[in-house]
């Protein structure tokens, strides 16, 4: 809680939090994000599942999306770290907000696991007749982890 | 009718079914928006190597539409559950002309825009950025519908 307060306390951050456009204007780029490089994630991972982009190669889909998906996530980080940082103090105490970064953590682990077995071995993916189950596993997985992730941070706003 | 009642009384009386609504809401723009960006980033010249836009509007269109509908139905009930305070607020209304002016826009002459041969690239881009503007604007619409008054 010290730490939130004195987070919350750095100069450029509270006047941040005490905008009246600033914040939602913040919040609107996070969540249109959402829609921009959560749209690519989620069309990734349907591709992998052979439900859509079938005459697309998974090299092809994956190697065009991830600059973009780079580009979304930072922007993603960038602006939450400003969102949750001013009100440290509101966020600090608030489950849903823990639950997602354990979420985020999760996230990570997914990549570390799957990268090189699946993401990066997308050439040898396409060459196989049919999905491998790692592949499944590593999509489904992914599809779940972010919508366990957009619903805890829409949950934030609902604890007080 | 009976069944609306029930979702009515079950939203007032409950954040978790508003909040529901919400994250139907949230995931339905995802795919829906997130679908037709992909399809606008080929307009750009910005997407695959060797694919045209009318290739990735097949791929995705079902996708748009369904992601749609979703986001217009859990609209529907997160908006039935205080209808009053959404048609008095300042941005909600806006919201509305915007989205009917985008939904119209996807169908028709960003569809068609997509889905030529060899479109002028003039044309496909000036057709794609509008198409952006347009769902960044809802999306920051929905925003700030719950932040202003």
């Amino acid at each position: 809680m010290h730490i939130a307060q004195s987070l919350e306390s750095i100069g450029f951050l509270s006047r941040f939090s005490e905008s009246v456009l600033a914040y939602p204007i913040v919040l609107s780029i996070h969540v249109t994000d959402i829609a921009l490089f959560g749209g690519m994630i989620l069309m990734t991972n349907l591709r992998l599942l052979g439900l859509t982009f079938k005459g697309v190669s998974i090299t092809q889909m994956v190697t065009t999306l991830r600059p973009w998906k780079r580009l979304g996530g930072t922007v993603q980080i960038c602006t939450g770290l400003l969102l949750a940082t001013s009100e440290a103090t509101k966020y600090a105490p608030n489950p849903f907000f823990w639950a997602k970064m354990i979420i985020l953590g999760l996230i990570g682990v997914h990549a570390m696991v799957f990268r090189p077995i699946v993401y990066n071995q997308t050439e040898q993916l396409d060459r196989s007749p049919v999905i491998p189950g790692k592949v499944q596993v590593a999509a489904i997985l992914s599809l779940v982890l972010w919508t366990a992730m957009f619903t805890m941070g829409r949950l934030i706003a609902y604890w007080s | 009718m009976l069944l609306q009642n029930a979702f009515t009384d079950a939203l007032s009386e409950s954040d978790w079914a508003f909040a529901l609504a919400e994250c139907i809401h949230i995931g339905g723009f995802a795919i829906g928006v997130g679908s037709i960006a992909l399809v606008d980033l080929q307009m750009l010249n910005l997407g695959m190597r060797h694919q045209t836009a009318a290739r990735i509007l097949r791929y995705t269109e079902l996708w748009t539409v369904t992601g749609l509908i979703f986001v217009v139905f859990s609209g529907m009930v997160l908006f039935s559950s205080m209808p009053g305070v959404y048609l008095v607020n300042q941005v909600f209304p806006i919201k509305m002309y915007v989205l009917v002016a985008a939904l119209i826009y996807n169908f028709t002459l960003h569809r068609k825009v997509a889905v030529m041969d060899n479109p002028p690239p003039l044309l496909s881009k000036a057709a794609a950025i509008v198409s952006l503007l347009l769902w960044v604007s809802i999306i920051f619409g929905g925003i700030f519908t719950g932040f202003l008054e």
